[in-house]
């Protein structure tokens, strides 16, 4: 059965696979669901008491331990969602979401793919192909080139000249890459091998193509994002940017949206870049264009993420629009029902990455079970996550536990909402960088909207020390829960609590004589 | 009872008072010294796993777990680890010089060979973890012993990687 929005659809469908885990899964799910259309997860044997899998309206397991026989697994997951009865596939982020041969062999079995066209991911993928289509359709670009190695396997020579025609300080990034991986900063040239090695590696071990692009590096900049969105009619929008320049190792920790210091001249103009950027590999689907905006409000193309981005709840509070649902009804080949002028901004949004990582050791990703997972609810507050109380966090996926995005009207007032809502975030067994985050979005320059991609590696060490509080205080705390034997008690907190009447831990007729105006 | 606090090897030796459920520290002392003590007075929380804990005659609620033997305490959206000691206990202590894995994860590479003197701030060995590279840096100068592992190798958090000697 169809949902009825897509009763005028060429292609419906009601069911839909989704090959990924974590909270990205869970997103999915949750949309599908308010979309009418029935769930199916994939899960790998460390996943069997996920959340995702929970959720699903149906599951199917995986044989294997690795990735490459699980998550990352083409055949296994087409023939999953065959055995299944799935009629959609969406990839999510990272895993297969942008591999152009997945893409393909989920058309091929005639399954409705929920994302761009083989060719789009194929040309954006690469980052030669996609400068030489920008530079054709006119989007300005960063100086920079690919490392060709020769068959001798000698890159220093290659290497060398690449980095003396780009130019110090400059960036080396897996070709294949995305995400921070395999990227590395070299701001002199006896650093430039050493670096080079790191990169290559992490590239191999992360893409399985160990392939270095070279690039000029520019300071002070933002990293400005344009979230576009196509239909398969021709029509194309943008949702604004997000400003995602608060990284440490290039890896993303805060999003928000709109960016301080783009004016609304700008941001048509980078809008419509960016929208020419899609149409230029006659782009279908969701998408986010990635910039760099300089100081002096020069911006240039960095990549094309040809998927759903991680942060793209923050354009959803200021737009008001779902983007997982416009997944759905551009693959159900629904023309959009939005026009340019429809899409304006309301308030302000900003979205914190809680990491499970040790900031007073050096970031080291950090293990353990969640025995305590409670977060406020209060307006303006979303919580996205694959985890919940009891979990485990082991070493088998990345380090993100949530993403905690705040909705309000002003700047000022999302972040005063962030700082709370971080603060009454309780999570105990795991080390997480929620103190971290606080002190960042507590620091002047954050306040000030001065954030450049730069700040958290250059930030002073001062950042990373936590508030003191005194030690009579955390002793006395841990001595009276002894003492009181908290350690004893049920973790439910059901000891001692039965009712006498029903027998039930609090009885659940108890509250109905009661009336709530 | 004896603790210590989050990584400080620092110890604490607490005395407490129980009266009507209300929990009062009586005396913390470290190295010998008395720590002077606020008012301070600590009730369970209606909550399970919460204590409210009124200091000068102000109140706040933490929530605590035990997670072996160590409270974790979230208070004023901060968290705090709270180590509980065995009294006389020593304190963890490894060899010196030795460098142990921080978390689970593969070696990738080893920087260099037994025998080898290092400066301080030396990569040694680079460690993966969570798809993420990790240096084992030199955090002494000195002659590197005992390196018995291979690259590839999975480790366990807490072994024993590397040892520096002088």
């Amino acid at each position: 059965m169809f949902p009825k929005w897509m009763k005028n659809a060429p292609n419906s469908f009601s069911s839909v696979l989704i090959a990924n885990r974590g909270e990205i899964a869970v997103r999915i799910i949750q949309a599908a669901r308010e979309a009418g259309i029935k769930s199916i997860a994939i899960f790998s044997d460390s996943d069997i008491n996920s959340l995702h899998v929970e959720m699903a309206d149906d599951t199917i397991h995986l044989e294997g331990k690795s990735l490459s026989e699980t998550y990352l697994n083409i055949d296994a997951i087409v023939l999953a969602a065959k055995l299944s009865n799935a009629e959609a596939i969406h990839p999510g982020y990272g895993f297969l979401s942008e591999r152009a041969d997945f893409a393909k062999s989920v058309s091929e079995a005639g399954l409705i793919w929920i994302g761009p066209s083989p060719e789009s991911i194929d040309i954006m993928g690469d980052k030669i192909s996609a400068r030489k289509k920008m530079i054709d359709s006119g989007v300005p670009i960063i100086p920079g080139e690919e490392l060709i190695i020769m068959n001798n396997g000698d890159y220093m020579e290659p290497l060398a000249s690449a980095a003396a025609r780009v130019g110090y300080p400059l960036l080396l990034k897996a070709s294949a890459g995305g995400g921070g991986k395999g990227m590395r900063s070299v701001h002199e040239p006896k650093l430039l091998k050493n670096q080079y090695e790191a990169a290559s590696r992490e590239a191999s071990a992360a893409f399985g193509d160990g392939t270095v692009y070279v690039e000029r590096l520019l300071n002070k900049s933002r990293h400005i994002e344009i979230q576009i969105m196509c239909d398969q009619h021709g029509n194309s929008i943008h949702l604004n940017e997000r400003d995602c320049s608060l990284q440490r190792r290039h890896q993303k920790v805060i999003e928000e949206s709109p960016c301080v210091v783009l004016s609304q001249e700008l941001r048509e103009l980078m809008g419509q870049s960016a929208i020419k950027a899609a149409e230029s590999v006659d782009y279908v689907g969701v998408g986010t264009i990635e910039f760099l905006l300089t100081q002096n409000n020069e911006f240039f193309f960095l990549e094309m993420n040809t998927r759903l981005q991680v942060e793209h709840p923050i354009t959803e509070l200021i737009t008001g629009i779902d983007i997982v649902q416009k997944q759905f009804e551009i693959a159900a080949g629904l023309e959009l029902n939005l026009k340019q002028e429809d899409i304006s901004i309301n308030g302000h949004a900003i979205e914190a990455r809680i990491y499970a990582e040790n900031p007073s050791k050096g970031f080291l990703p950090a293990i353990g079970k969640l025995s305590r997972w409670e977060i406020q609810a209060r307006p303006g507050v979303r919580l996205d996550s694959g985890f919940r109380e009891g979990d485990e966090i082991t070493v088998d996926f990345d380090p993100m536990l949530a993403k905690l995005i705040v909705h309000s009207s002003s700047r000022e007032s999302a972040i005063r909402k962030l700082n709370i809502a971080l603060s009454e975030f309780i999570v105990l067994g795991v080390s997480t960088n929620i103190g971290f985050l606080r002190d960042i979005i507590n620091h002047e320059i954050f306040i000030e909207g001065r954030i450049t991609t730069d700040f958290l590696d250059k930030a002073p060490d001062e950042l990373f020390n936590e508030t003191k509080t005194a030690p009579s205080h955390l002793v006395a705390i841990a001595a009276a829960a002894e003492k009181l034997g908290l350690d004893k008690l049920n973790y439910d907190g059901s000891v001692g609590q039965f009712d006498d009447y029903s027998g039930h831990p609090s009885d659940p007729f108890g509250t109905l004589s009661r009336n709530f105006p | 009872m004896e603790w210590s606090i989050g990584d400080d090897e620092k110890r604490y030796f607490s005395e407490i008072q129980i009266n009507d459920n209300i929990v009062e520290l009586s005396s913390l002392l470290s190295n010998q010294e008395i720590i002077p003590l606020p008012e301070m007075s600590l009730v369970k929380g209606s909550k399970p796993n919460s204590i409210l804990i009124n200091i000068s005659g102000e109140s706040r609620l933490a929530h605590v777990i035990k997670v072996q033997d160590s409270w974790w305490i979230h208070l004023d959206g901060r968290i705090h680890i709270v180590n509980r000691h065995e009294f006389g206990s020593a304190a963890i202590t490894r060899t010196e010089g030795s460098l142990i894995a921080p978390m689970p994860g593969t070696i990738i590479e080893i920087l260099v060979k037994d025998g080898q003197r290092v400066r301080q701030g030396q990569t040694l060995i680079v460690m993966e973890a969570m798809k993420m590279e990790h240096k084992i840096q030199a955090p002494m100068p000195g002659k590197i012993s005992s390196l018995t592992h291979k690259v590839g190798q999975r480790v366990d958090m807490g072994t024993v990687l590397i040892e520096i000697n002088e």
